[in-house]
């Protein structure tokens, strides 16, 4: 008789000891995803962590060599009005009268303005302190030019541009719409230092010797700084004068000074559209290099990795960035026209929920250990759902066995807050700078933790758990960003600045495999003063 | 590296030891794969699965109970993930418990090959039901929360397919026979 045996012992007995070696292509498949992981853990932070001081390195160099180019740029200024004083002195020793009066006619002032208002009314190139000494040579190309006519003495060309150099030491200091009426400015010393020249010239004259009266007093009202130009020019002119008497008298002196007349009416007239804008100008320049600018943003909270920074249970659970509010107050100083840093300060609260968990009541040994419970004994916490259950039904005295879950019908999840100070220090360069601005920023911000919370909710029921311990007091991000400005007014600015804020070390444990970032759009308006 | 010594370097992610423990355990794990898909190639695929979630979740075992039962436990339930997931509803005559019938076999002579070929040939939840509660020793009560079916459904598909195997059992055997006398 053969023994016979109930089907349940026969499959257990026979598979007691089953065992069954896997082919090599698992282990390898295994490897290979081991390593993928490690990869990607670690090339995007390290490329966003790169990114942000990218941003500052470009925005370094890019002033740099703005620099670079306009000590360039002066030396080449210099070259030219070596180049402009000799031409013009060789050219004026063959001139004929006639052909001075012409030139005369062809430098009017309104040509003068027209030949720089292409480059006053281009905002993109730069316009500054060189373009001005620049512009200040192109002047005296034709002021000494004005001035060849009546004399050939290089010597006047050097007074001239003695005269220039003044107003060039002004346009040191001016902004775009500074530099359109300093040079208008400048057109009209011009053309006094031809008036002024004239009467002096032809003494006997009366017509002419009007001319030069009115020309200074009306000026005079005009702006206080002319008539310091004009006494320099004065000045200057009386010596040339003398030489001019005795070695031109074949000069048409009535030609000469109509077409001034001509030339004065228009400068004057162009000085009074001018004026007050100058004025304004003049008086703003020294105090007008502070914004202020209160901002406000929705932000929204997220991690580039999957992990979680509660637990590492909560990996592979659904998580979910929320979006909030921060508001604060930055200040910046214009280095430049285009440059300017700014700091501040603001309030960021960032929160992150994590969907898929249990609640449960258990000791605090059994609870998540990233929670400071304050103190308590039994504490309501959470669990990973699919961890949990492995847990209850396979090892009732397991990990998480202490717990006791609790009965609720919907699902639950947690939600974590977390609010900070921060600090930003950021660079902004003007990309393009309009009544409509585009800027690129980017910088540090040190974030001080403020409060910080871990609650749950379940359907109609939430509760606080308790604090996150392993949060960073201070920790830093990276910022970069896009800032979108319009002008308003002179002083008064609508911004939205779309910024993306990368935390670099917002956890005290280096293992937490949670890298948030937050982007928010800050919008504001900024006051200049 | 004693089995201690192996599991806090897992813990600390070190290759090598993840490699020796691969080494140590894979053929045990494979079998209950084995056991519990409807063939190889998918055996494979919950092999790997379960070897990186012990690689991930290795340190938050405690030393409390065997490390090999812990992995069992994270491979067992890795393979019924997919079937979670899929939730295949057989309802028919799900109530119906058969009697016990005659379930006593003559155990000489029938190759482990075909035994596990025969469970793997089960329908899915048929043979997660037998492997679960007569090879490893799981109650109705838990099979029906991990599987997330009823007790009596548990009841009854285990009875469906303790008959199924028993008459593959006795067909081969006849088979056997006639080959043996022919």
């Amino acid at each position: 008789m053969k023994n016979k045996k109930h089907i349940d012992e026969l499959f257990k007995d026979r598979f007691k000891n089953f065992e069954v070696t896997p082919s090599p292509q698992v282990w390898e498949n295994i490897q290979s995803e081991l390593q993928n992981k490690k990869k990607d853990r670690k090339v995007i932070p390290l490329w966003w962590k790169v990114g942000g001081v990218a941003a500052l390195l470009a925005l370094l160099l890019t002033v740099g060599n703005s620099l670079f180019i306009d000590s360039n740029n002066i030396e080449d200024a210099v070259v030219t009005s070596e180049e402009v004083k000799t031409p013009d002195n060789n050219d004026s020793t063959n001139f004929k009268t006639e052909n001075k009066i012409e030139s005369v006619e062809s430098i009017s002032t309104t040509e003068a303005i027209a030949s720089e208002e292409p480059e006053v009314t281009t905002p993109d190139s730069k316009i500054t302190t060189t373009e001005a000494i620049r512009h200040e040579q192109e002047k005296i190309l034709k002021s000494s030019n004005r001035i060849t006519k009546n004399t050939t003495d290089s010597e006047n060309a050097v007074a001239v541009q003695n005269n220039s150099t003044e107003t060039s030491e002004k346009a040191t200091v001016t902004t775009n719409k500074l530099i359109k009426s300093e040079s208008s400015l400048g057109v009209i010393e011009k053309d006094k230092i031809a008036v002024s020249k004239t009467p002096m010239k032809t003494d006997s004259e009366n017509t002419v010797n009007k001319n030069s009266d009115v020309l200074p007093s009306k000026n005079q009202k005009i702006n206080p700084l002319i008539k310091e130009g004009l006494d320099a020019t004065k000045a200057e002119a009386v010596t040339i004068s003398s030489e001019e008497k005795t070695k031109k008298e074949d000069l048409s002196t009535e030609g000469v000074s109509e077409e001034n007349k001509k030339s004065i009416q228009d400068a004057i007239n162009e000085q009074e559209a001018l004026k007050t804008e100058d004025a304004v100008a003049k008086k703003e320049l020294p105090e007008d290099r502070w914004d202020v600018a209160p901002n406000f943003a929705p932000v929204y909270y997220n991690s580039l990795s999957q992990g979680s920074s509660l637990d590492p249970t909560f990996a592979d659970n659904s998580q979910n960035g929320d979006v909030n509010i921060s508001y604060g107050v930055q200040v910046s100083y214009n280095l430049s026209k285009r440059l300017s840093i700014r700091t501040g300060v603001s309030n960021v609260d960032l929160s992150y929920s994590t969907g898929g968990v249990e609640l449960g009541t258990g000791p605090v040994s059994a609870a998540l250990k990233t929670i400071d419970y304050g103190g308590k004994s039994v504490v309501l916490t959470a669990v990973d759902q699919g961890t949990f259950q492995e847990q209850m039904n396979n090892n009732p005295d397991g990990g998480f066995g202490p717990i006791t879950p609790k009965s609720s019908t919907g699902a639950a999840e947690i939600s974590q807050n977390i609010q900070y100070y921060e600090v930003p220090l950021e660079l902004k360069y003007a990309l393009l700078d309009t009544k409509f601005g585009v800027n690129l920023i980017g910088g540090l911000s040190t974030l001080f933790l403020g409060d910080n919370e871990v609650s749950v909710m379940a359907d109609g029921f939430r509760s606080t758990l308790g604090e996150a311990n392993n949060l960073s007091s201070v920790s830093f991000s990276t910022n970069i960003g896009l800032g979108l400005d319009y002008k308003i007014s002179r002083r008064l600015k609508f911004n939205v600045e779309p910024m993306f804020k990368y935390q670099l070390n917002p956890y005290t444990e280096s293992s937490v495999d949670f890298q948030p970032y937050y982007i928010g759009v800050y919008t504001g308006f900024s006051l200049k003063f | 590296m004693t089995l201690d010594e192996l599991i806090i370097q897992c813990k600390k992610q070190n290759a090598k030891a993840q490699g020796e423990l691969y080494e140590r355990y894979s053929a045990v794990l494979f079998s209950i794969c084995l056991r519990y898909s409807p063939n190889y190639a998918e055996a494979e695929d919950s092999l790997q699965d379960a070897f990186l979630t012990i690689f991930k979740k290795v340190e938050q075992f405690k030393d409390k109970g065997s490390f090999e039962g812990w992995m069992k436990r994270i491979t067992v339930n890795t393979v019924l993930q997919k079937y979670r997931k899929q939730r295949v509803f057989d309802i028919a005559r799900e109530d119906q418990i058969e009697d016990e019938a005659d379930l006593d076999i003559e155990d000489e002579g029938i190759p482990l090959d075909f035994l596990l070929k025969i469970i793997q040939e089960l329908p899915d939840r048929y043979r997660l039901v037998f492997t679960m509660y007569v090879l490893d020793g799981y109650q109705h009560k838990e099979i029906a929360e991990m599987l997330g079916i009823s007790d009596g459904t548990s009841k009854s598909n285990l009875a469906r397919a303790r008959m199924i195997l028993k008459t593959k059992v006795e067909s081969f055997k006849s088979n056997k026979i006639k080959d043996t006398t022919t």
